[in-house]
């Protein structure tokens, strides 16, 4: 995907969005009440503990701060880019995107920006910044830079995860919502692997990549991983990525288009 | 110069789930669910010369939008061969689209809350055309489709025609050699329809491109088209000139008279079937082969004010040509 198509797509956007600036104070709104109600809700679960997954509340803060700033990279870029797919080609409005000298995944996936929603990731990385300073931690140089390699890998795996899910659009055309799939997924990565049963956690390391979306990026913030586990996230990251192109590509030889 | 367009008994199946009907069936499905081979478009065979104007005729689900769309590289052959522009459309890649404009008269790549001239910026970028090239195009197209009043306008206010007018320009800035055009005039207005075909007529002559285009509108392909396709069921029953289809199709002619006076139907039946009788106008028809001795009868018999000897309608052509091929398939 060449940035001039990018900035042209983005340039559009923007100059639609910004038609509707009651959005933007609607959005930050709503991220304050959504980080409000997930802070009550851990307060709620250490009244009863001191630890949940073995991580103590600061901790799990961190984690919830890596991942909303995750959730408004969703929001802004993949929702409403690549998870209109499944609509898309039961209607076969993709047949427009297929005939352009672009690649199809890349044009799909990165042709919308909510701009606005970016300011979910913002906020999240403030609130992992404030946890991490009622912990008493300054992370060191090298465990900054793992964190944002592992945090990168994170909207990777992410990324290479909605792909997955879309492109089940192609065999499954009348699938109505795939994108409840990947929330009910994603659902997962809200509290630390450690907290979730053994067969659970196996899952969310090496089948479902959840672990690596926020228990890793996290876990290098608070010093509970070395450094050095943001390079294995970038190869999990680049796995993911390689194995969700195969599945786009093998996918998208079956579209049928929608008739007429 | 090697044909622009080929194709090597081409076709394209698709896997339809069967489900019976009601709930009952719906749980079927879910559970156990049948398909059933739909066989889209079978072994089609055919070639274009690049500076042709094609139709591809047939009734609704007979394969012409599958095949348009195998041309284009967006279905995946399920076998045989083609090449657009010395590609294999399937993988052709950007070097391949680059040579090609898709235009789909029931969807729209024009940014809906913005003007025009918008979404032609962003197909600048796509197709990383210069900004001179672009100009200059875009005045071609402006001047030809007569746009002026619409480039700013964003695209919920225009017309229907108003926005095919300006999906063909936002297709065409890249100046592809190879146009697909399904359904272009569709729902449009006669002045509109209009427009749009001498667009393409003009468009063609001056750089020489090929366009294969669909449509339900006979004048289109009338108008436009040195040659059609016509397809039922998936399968290729004609291809060739419009004019000697129906010659080989049609066994009659239709005399259409402009009487002077007095004469009475009977009189008329005499020379051939009485298609329309509403004095002064008349209409026979007649065997292909008598029409022009039973054209020298009338006008020396009767008190014929006007005469004129035309083929039937075309679309009664194209209905007798689809029925037969019918008839084939099922034979």
């Amino acid at each position: 995907m060449k940035i001039r198509i990018l900035a042209a797509l983005w340039r559009l956007n923007l100059a639609e969005e910004l038609q509707y600036r009651a959005n933007f104070v609607a959005s930050v709104l709503g991220t304050f009440f959504w980080i409000g109600t997930a802070l009550l809700t851990l307060a709620v679960f250490f009244s009863h503990t001191t630890r949940l997954g073995g991580w103590d509340y600061w901790e799990v803060v961190v984690l919830l701060g890596v991942f909303n700033a995750l959730t408004g990279v969703i929001e802004a870029v993949l929702r409403p880019g690549i998870g209109r797919l499944a609509g898309e080609v039961r209607s076969g409005g993709l047949d427009l995107v297929l005939a352009k000298p672009v690649d199809a995944q890349g044009f799909v996936s990165f042709r919308r920006l909510d701009i606005w929603r970016l300011a979910d990731v913002v906020l999240g990385l403030a609130l992992a910044g404030y946890a991490l300073h009622r912990l008493g931690r300054v992370p060191s140089l090298a465990q900054l830079a793992a964190f944002v390699l592992a945090l990168a890998s994170a909207a990777v795996v992410v990324y290479a995860l909605w792909v997955v899910l879309m492109s089940l659009a192609f065999w499954f055309v009348s699938v109505e919502n795939l994108s409840v799939l990947f929330d009910a997924v994603y659902e997962g990565a809200r509290y630390p692997v450690s907290a979730y049963p053994e067969a659970l956690r196996f899952l969310f390391v090496y089948l479902i990549p959840i672990a690596w979306t926020t228990t890793i990026p996290a876990s290098t913030l608070t010093g509970r991983l070395r450094p050095e586990i943001g390079l294995v996230a970038a190869l999990v990251a680049g796995a993911a990525l390689a194995l969700a192109r195969l599945v786009w590509r093998t996918a998208l030889k079956r579209y049928t288009g929608a008739s007429g | 110069m090697p044909p622009a367009i080929t194709a090597d008994r081409l076709s394209k199946t698709f896997k339809v789930k069967v489900r019976d009907p009601g709930l009952k069936g719906a749980l079927q499905a879910l559970l156990k669910p049948r398909y059933r081979d739909v066989h889209a478009v079978r072994d089609v065979t055919f070639g274009i010369e690049p500076g042709e104007i094609v139709a591809f005729l047939g009734p609704n689900g007979a394969g012409k939008t599958t095949t348009l769309k195998m041309l284009a590289g967006l279905l995946y052959p399920t076998s045989g061969r083609v090449t657009v522009a010395g590609f294999a459309p399937w993988g052709g890649g950007p070097a391949f689209k680059r040579r090609i404009a898709l235009v789909l008269g029931n969807r729209q790549q024009l940014v809906w809350d913005l003007p025009p001239e918008e979404t032609f910026q962003l197909n600048r970028a796509i197709y990383d055309i210069a900004e001179s090239d672009y100009r200059e195009r875009l005045a071609e197209l402006v001047a030809l489709l007569e746009l002026e009043d619409l480039l700013d306008k964003p695209v919920r206010q225009l017309s229907l025609g108003e926005r095919m007018k300006c999906e063909l320009a936002a297709a065409l800035l890249h100046h592809p050699p190879i146009l697909f055009l399904d359904e272009p005039t569709l729902g449009l207005d006669v002045t509109a329809q209009e427009a749009i075909r001498r667009f393409l007529t003009q468009y063609r002559d001056r750089h020489g491109a090929t366009v294969l285009l669909t449509s339900h509108y006979m004048q289109d392909v009338t108008a436009l088209a040195s040659r059609v396709l016509i397809i039922n069921r998936g399968r290729l029953l004609y291809d060739g000139a419009l004019a000697a289809l129906v010659a080989r199709i049609a066994h009659t002619k239709r005399i259409e008279l402009m009487l002077a006076d007095g004469v009475t139907a009977e009189q008329l039946a005499a020379f051939g079937d009485v298609k329309e009788f509403r004095f002064p106008n008349a209409v026979l028809e007649v065997p292909r082969e008598e029409a022009a001795a039973t054209s020298a009868r009338l006008l020396a018999q009767l008190p014929v004010a006007d005469l004129s000897i035309e083929d039937p309608p075309i679309e009664d052509v194209i209905r007798v040509a689809f029925a037969r091929g019918v008839a084939e398939d099922e034979a």
